[in-house]
């Protein structure tokens, strides 16, 4: 098996980030930001900065850096700071110090004084509930209500009330940050050729159209360099204000400059997960199977509204057959941070409520919840003619079981000394998804190659599949490729988001590698070639021809060409026509309540996914339990508390809290691995999202078994679980 | 962080006749420093002095500079201590932090933290967030409208539970203080924490000896499992004799504005049957005089759950 190939390079410290790099005569950067969460600002008192020793500017509404607004197609419209006195939240970037050093721009920013005119500042989800306004459609023109009925159904409410078993409940999952370890950082250098910006993202190509617009630049003109990402998770699509801001100083100043955002401010002035109310109604025959779903959505959202957790679309909307279907979205436009893509947008929060509201039918149905879901297994989405293209999630609950020993499960969990034990399931989904993505593959005269493309490998094992895939695909050994991500000279592909970058990226490969080999084998038989005139083929690395063979190095070394080069691009298209596609998988989870002070402890994990074909195991199982892991997380520990003001209670590491490795057993991962060729010709669908679908509501379900408590919140914390 | 002087001092005198602020492990201080929450000017680095040292010989004697990690693995130190050590913030911070650093860290909260934030603690008077804010960590016992922060030590709880004391030197000579006296409450000067003098330094602990005390642990109920505070700690020392308490040593922690002994579990607790029951029936009366907020009041229940588990677990020790 392979190992990740950036593994070495992380362990030993060689691996440079962002703000790893550093450039003769760089001036830091120091961001200010607000103590309000809605108001304009009156005045900000910078005479004590100015005045700092080292300090070179200060930055402000007042004195703004040159940036405006950014639309891309991806995003829509981007923020940018430092434009306009409005502050619709707390923690929002107002200023920027700049300084000979970090130290003396960070002390230098502590005495800025900011007055406010303040306004009163909407933070509650639940007090905005009244008021919450349609979601605007979804990427792909879907109303923000749906309704699919069986013929002669008149209505949703209808079906439930015709359906011999219904269970109906509300729930409720918080605001929550990425919290990638690396925190958003930038390094920005202009030259005569224009801007270089180093700064983790999740693909080069999106941050360079983003700066060149808010910079009102040619794209030509910048540069973006993302050798290494230190986690993304969605939370470094959008360019940062650490880069927008860092770009606009590093040009003013002429100086190369680096701005580090504080973890604390990571937490205000990145971007984060909505907050959702979910209301779901569920209406079964007796013998589990479903007539009526209804699952309405409410999610926050910034003051931009430029966001929108699509909980019921993500889950109610395909994953059960189900004669009848009703699903709403609304949101509730809040002066909080941001909101954004979060691993498993819409999968994650939308799973906790519809997984639990799964395993509450099962219990109303006295039916095992795996029987359930796999009574209403489904052949394609509801109201939609096109098939799965490969779905094997009865494969997985049966394996699953099988290795869980869900056989020993009992409906009233039990006992072991002083710790009440149950377990639980979820299905998971996620939807399978490609992005147009082009690669070069480079065959070089010493005998390796090098596989190339622009977008970003945030801890996903990418770098390492472009490695497998690309030595597939020229029938050499892998540790022969050279892989390279990250950087926004290479050609456009590989963007991280949406569990893509496997399929697109490896599609791309397939074809760079088949026209590569091609121009070699034409150049082998070409005039005055080595094999001039014969009929040449392709295997192992070389080209043969009538008993001669040469490795494409000794024939390139022959030809006096240090390499040889070709693109490929792939894209979507006909497939989308004619099947539904999705990874799935089947979730299991073990815990442990204490009886007298009911924490709760997960004591077994496993996943079983249909993933389509997995290129490397290692970097694939990684991905999973570490999405696992987030689910747990999301389940027992995380969510920010906004005060009333708009000021996070819980804003930095010490109290947002996130799984210890003592909270987390082995976690066991397997894979049913059926090639999903009807989707791309790699046959791998996405496994960087689906990992943590699922997981959360298969952890209230098992503490329901344990306790017979059913919380339909999260974070599940002690005191739910109190008398 | 604001500029500052960093001077070593070698010995306890000229330690003594310094204007600063002790830096020993650091974990708390230049934590408070880098937000700005403490500002001195003067650093005064006392790792130097010779305030080591752990004996077990006669009860427990601690040099104040030990650091958490070497006592808690340490031969002969009371389990109670020991547990209370190792379920203490995280591996790395145990390594750094000393015993009597530990005992003077700061009683805390998130808004103690944020300069941005009122907080009577480090603006007198400023009035304190807390109270109507987010309050779930906060305590149910010896607060006041001025302050519900809670103090963090998990040892301190255990050594409280053992009557412990600690040695001070100061430029007026040195005294000895029962560790449960040296905390005070809140009051209206949250700000006063307990009776260090000014310029005064820890320079040992001393555990009397007891010897049933090596039947004892401490349970700590926390959001995860390591690197996280107590919503509710228990420290017990269980005096057992033919299945009967003969006597027992009680102290709560997470829960209360300064470590918390609990005299009236101890009292109902002696002379019966160590049995489940008569654990709850003591561990009833553990919540007497609390003050819950808006989002602790499940302390109240936690608080007499823990240390029914903590009897239960002790006296299975």
């Amino acid at each position: 098996m392979t190992s990740r190939v950036d593994g070495p390079l992380k362990v030993t410290g060689r691996a440079k980030y962002g703000a790893d790099n550093t450039f003769p005569g760089m001036a830091y950067g120091y961001v200010v930001v607000s103590t309000i969460a809605h108001g304009e600002i009156e005045a900000m008192d910078v005479a004590a900065a100015e005045s700092a020793p080292g300090v070179l500017g200060v930055y402000s509404p007042f004195f703004p850096l040159d940036l405006r607004p950014v639309t891309t197609p991806l995003f829509g419209e981007t923020w940018v700071p430092l434009q306009d006195k409005e502050v619709v939240y707390y923690g929002q970037p107002i200023g920027l110090v700049l300084a000979e050093t970090y130290e003396q721009a960070r002390d230098a920013a502590m005495t800025v004084a900011v007055s406010y005119h303040r306004r009163p500042a909407r933070t509650s989800l639940e007090a905005g509930l009244p008021s919450a306004e349609e979601a605007p459609p979804g990427r792909d023109g879907s109303p923000s209500t749906l309704s699919v009925l069986a013929p002669g159904v008149e209505s949703i409410e209808d079906a439930l009330a015709a359906s011999p078993v219904v269970v109906e409940a509300t729930y409720r999952t918080p605001t929550q940050n990425h919290a990638a370890m690396e925190p958003h950082s930038a390094v920005a250098v202009w030259d005569d050729d224009g801007l270089t910006m180093y700064s983790g993202n999740q693909g080069t190509n999106l941050q360079v159209m983003e700066l060149a617009g808010a910079l009102d630049t040619d794209v030509s003109s910048v540069h973006s360099v993302n050798p290494f990402v230190g986690g993304a998770f969605g939370g470094k699509g959008r360019t940062s204000v650490a880069a927008f801001l860092a770009a606009a100083a590093a040009k003013t100043l002429d100086r190369a400059v680096k701005v580090v955002l504080s973890r604390e401010q990571v937490f205000t002035a990145t971007a984060t997960r909505a907050a959702t109310v979910q209301k779901i109604a569920l209406g079964a025959a007796q013998d589990g199977s479903l007539i009526a779903v209804r699952h309405d959505s409410w999610c926050s959202t910034a003051m931009d509204r430029s966001f929108v957790e699509p909980t019921s679309y993500a889950t109610s909307r395909e994953w059960y057959a189900t004669q009848n279907l009703a699903i709403s979205q609304k949101m509730v436009p809040l002066n909080i941070p941001l909101t954004t893509f979060m691993r498993a947008p819409g999968e994650a929060p939308g799973s906790f409520a519809l997984e639990s509201a799964m395993d509450e039918l099962a219990v109303a149905l006295n039916m095992d919840p795996i029987e359930l879901r796999l009574r209403n297994d489904s052949t394609a989405p509801p109201g939609k003619d096109l098939m799965w293209s490969s779905k094997h999630l009865d494969e997985c609950f049966r394996i699953g079981a099988a290795r869980f020993g869900w056989a020993n499960r009992s409906p009233q969990g039990h006992t072991d000394g002083d710790w009440l034990v149950g377990v639980g399931t979820a299905t998971a989904m996620f939807p399978a998804i490609r992005f147009p993505a082009s690669v070069e593959v480079t065959l070089h005269a010493d005998d390796t190659a090098a596989v190339a493309t622009s977008g970003a490998d945030p801890g996903t094992g990418l770098l390492t599949v472009l490695s497998l895939v690309a030595g597939e695909s020229l029938d050499i050994a892998p540790d022969r490729v050279t892989p390279r991500l990250g950087d926004s000279a290479l050609p456009p592909g590989g963007l991280s988001g949406g569990s893509t970058a496997t399929a697109s990226a490896g599609s791309a490969i397939m074809i760079a590698a088949a026209q590569v080999i091609n121009d070699l084998v034409a150049l082998a038989s070409s005039p005055g070639a080595p094999f001039e005139g014969k009929e040449v083929s392709y295997a192992d690395g070389r080209v043969l021809a009538q008993g001669q063979e040469m490795t494409f190095g000794e024939l390139l070394r022959a030809m006096n060409l240090p390499s040889i080069a070709a693109t490929g691009s792939s894209a979507p298209g006909e497939e989308l026509t004619k099947h539904s596609f999705s990874s799935f998988g089947a979730q299991f989870c073990e815990v442990r309540v204490h009886k007298w002070t009911r924490e709760v402890r997960v004591s077994r994990m496993l996943g079983v996914f249909d993933a389509g074909r997995i290129i490397n195991d290692q970097t694939a199982r990684s991905q999973l339990i570490g999405g696992m892991i987030w689910g747990v997380s999301a389940a027992l520990h995380e969510g920010l508390e906004f005060e009333d003001n708009g000021r996070l209670a819980n804003g930095d590491f010490a109290s947002y809290l996130l799984p210890v490795n003592a909270d987390i057993p082995d976690v066991d991962v397997h894979f049913v691995q059926y090639p999903d060729t009807l989707h791309n010709d790699v046959g791998a669908k996405g496994i960087g999202e689906i990992g943590m679908v699922g997981m959360t509501a298969a952890v209230a379900n098992a503490i329901y078994n344990a306790t017979g408590i059913r919380v339909r919140h999260t974070p599940i914390t002690i005191e739910d679980l109190l008398d | 962080m604001r500029p500052f002087d960093l001077t070593a001092p070698a010995t306890v005198e000229t330690a003594l006749a310094s204007p600063g602020t002790f830096l020993a492990g650091g974990t708390t201080l230049v934590d408070l420093m880098k937000l700005n929450v403490l500002t001195p000017q003067h650093v005064l680095d006392i790792n130097d002095l010779p305030l080591r040292g752990i004996d077990t010989s006669d009860g427990l004697r601690i040099g104040a500079l030990e650091r958490m990690s070497d006592i808690a693995r340490h031969p002969g130190v009371y389990p109670v201590v020991s547990r209370a050590l190792l379920l203490s913030a995280s591996q790395q911070l145990r390594n750094m932090a000393s015993i009597g650093g530990n005992l003077l860290q700061r009683t805390r909260c998130g808004y103690f933290r944020d300069v941005a934030m009122p907080c009577n603690k480090r603006g007198p008077g400023s009035g304190c967030p807390a109270v109507s804010g987010a309050n779930r960590m906060h305590a149910v016992l010896g607060t006041s409208e001025a302050c519900v922060a809670t103090h963090a030590s998990d040892v301190a709880v255990a050594l409280v539970a053992l009557d412990a004391e600690i040695r001070l030197v100061g430029a007026e000579g040195s005294r000895t203080v029962p560790l449960a006296e040296f905390y005070r409450l809140p009051g209206e000067h949250p700000e006063v924490e307990n009776d260090l003098r000014p310029g005064e330094l820890i320079t040992e602990i001393v555990v009397p000896r007891l010897d049933w005390a090596h039947r004892s642990t401490y349970v700590k109920v926390r959001d995860r499992q390591s690197y996280e505070f107590a919503l509710c700690s228990a420290a017990v020392a269980l005096d057992i004799q033919d299945a009967r308490v003969v006597d027992a040593r009680v102290a709560v922690g997470g829960v209360a504005t300064r470590p918390w002994r609990l005299p009236q579990v101890e009292r109902a607790l002696r002379g019966v049957a160590a049995t489940e029951a008569n654990f709850e029936a003591a561990a009833a009366l553990a919540a007497d005089g609390a003050t819950p907020l808006p989002g602790n009041s499940f302390k109240v229940s936690l608080l007499k759950r823990t240390v029914v588990r903590a009897l239960i677990e002790g006296s299975r020790s």
